[in-house]
């Protein structure tokens, strides 16, 4: 059986629209700020909101991603997190990461980001360092897999707002879901 | 050699004051910035409305006896000043404080572009002193 063809990122990255990265940039951070403002620096309900706001559109993203790249299906878990990470992150934010530390079974991985646009200009406070900055990003991992029949967890594992050396966000297989289909068992 | 460096915003309230000294001898800073303001006001009302490009660097301000304030101000009326001591006279004392300019200028702008600052009030991230202590020292090369 031939390999799936995956398009390499800077294929699929050139021919999209793009803008301007401090626009994107300010514009997350003001997210952020609002949502401190909005409950009260508690920054766990924050986090959870952002991770929410995440899975909203990573919802939605999935179907762009998968029109815009010309991306054949994945074979298992591993092909997955290669495409999220090589032509996924790369269409969207413009830099690619890397996927490392899987698990023994193949259901977890790591996919490290030396550089992230997301968090241009930040400098986290004393009071806010608990604060996951790009829990979205989770969320959109989160989001988009579930579309695909993926139930993936994933979680901000380093930080470098929180002065580690690399962003790393851990990707868990939960399940494979099986395509539903609304049918009624008596029609 | 720049002695101590300066941002001040457009309601005259102070928004970053760093010098290589300690807080007693930086005090007088203080004062001396404090008269330098109103010599900045002055500039910028005979500067007026008639100017097509507006050139942000002010150059010397006034000389005191132990020394010399320079001022920068930008578009948005937050003003830069620059405390400098008297070296020899062979290093263009003018261009140093240009160049500093320029570059309190740009670390100013990634500071408050931190969404977690809050406009108004002083800049509270560590990183940027250290940024503003380096400029400092690199300035008396």
């Amino acid at each position: 059986m031939p390999p799936a063809r995956i398009p390499t990122g800077p294929v699929t990255f050139s021919p999209v629209e793009k803008i301007n990265a401090e626009l994107f940039t300010l514009t997350y951070g003001s997210i952020v700020r609002q949502l401190l403002i909005d409950y009260e620096d508690n920054v766990e309900s924050v986090n959870v909101q952002l991770e929410k706001m995440g899975y909203n559109i990573g919802v939605r993203l999935i179907d762009e991603f998968l029109a815009k790249s010309s991306c054949s299906r994945c074979n298992d878990f591993r092909e997955t997190a290669d495409v999220i990470a090589k032509v996924g992150l790369k269409m969207f934010l413009g830099v690619s990461a890397s996927v490392t530390n899987w698990n023994a079974e193949g259901t977890e991985c790591s996919l490290v980001m030396e550089d992230n646009p997301m968090v241009d200009f930040v400098e986290l406070p004393e009071q806010y360092k608990n604060l996951s900055y790009c829990n979205m990003l989770c969320g959109v991992f989160r989001g988009a897999l579930e579309m695909v029949n993926m139930k993936v967890e994933s979680t901000c594992v380093r930080d470098m707002l929180r002065g580690h050396d690399a962003y790393e966000f851990r990707l868990r297989l939960l399940e494979v879901l099986q395509d539903e289909y609304p049918f009624k068992d008596d029609e | 050699m720049i002695v101590c460096l300066a941002i001040i915003g457009p309601a005259n309230n102070p928004l970053h004051i760093s010098s290589l000294f300690s807080e007693e001898e930086s005090l007088k800073f203080h004062y001396i910035l404090h008269c330098a303001l109103d010599v900045f006001e002055e500039r910028i009302a005979v500067r007026g409305k008639g100017t097509a490009s507006i050139e942000p660097n002010l150059g010397l301000l006034y000389p005191t006896e132990d020394y010399q304030v320079y001022g920068y101000s930008t578009a948005t009326r937050v003003k830069f000043l620059a405390i400098v001591e008297e070296m020899d006279e062979k290093t263009k004392i003018d261009d140093v404080v240009r160049d500093v300019f320029k570059h309190l200028h740009l670390a100013y702008i990634d500071a408050v572009s931190n969404p977690f600052h809050q406009h108004g009030y002083a800049i509270a991230v560590p990183t940027f002193d250290t940024k503003i202590k380096s400029l400092l020292i690199d300035s008396r090369k």
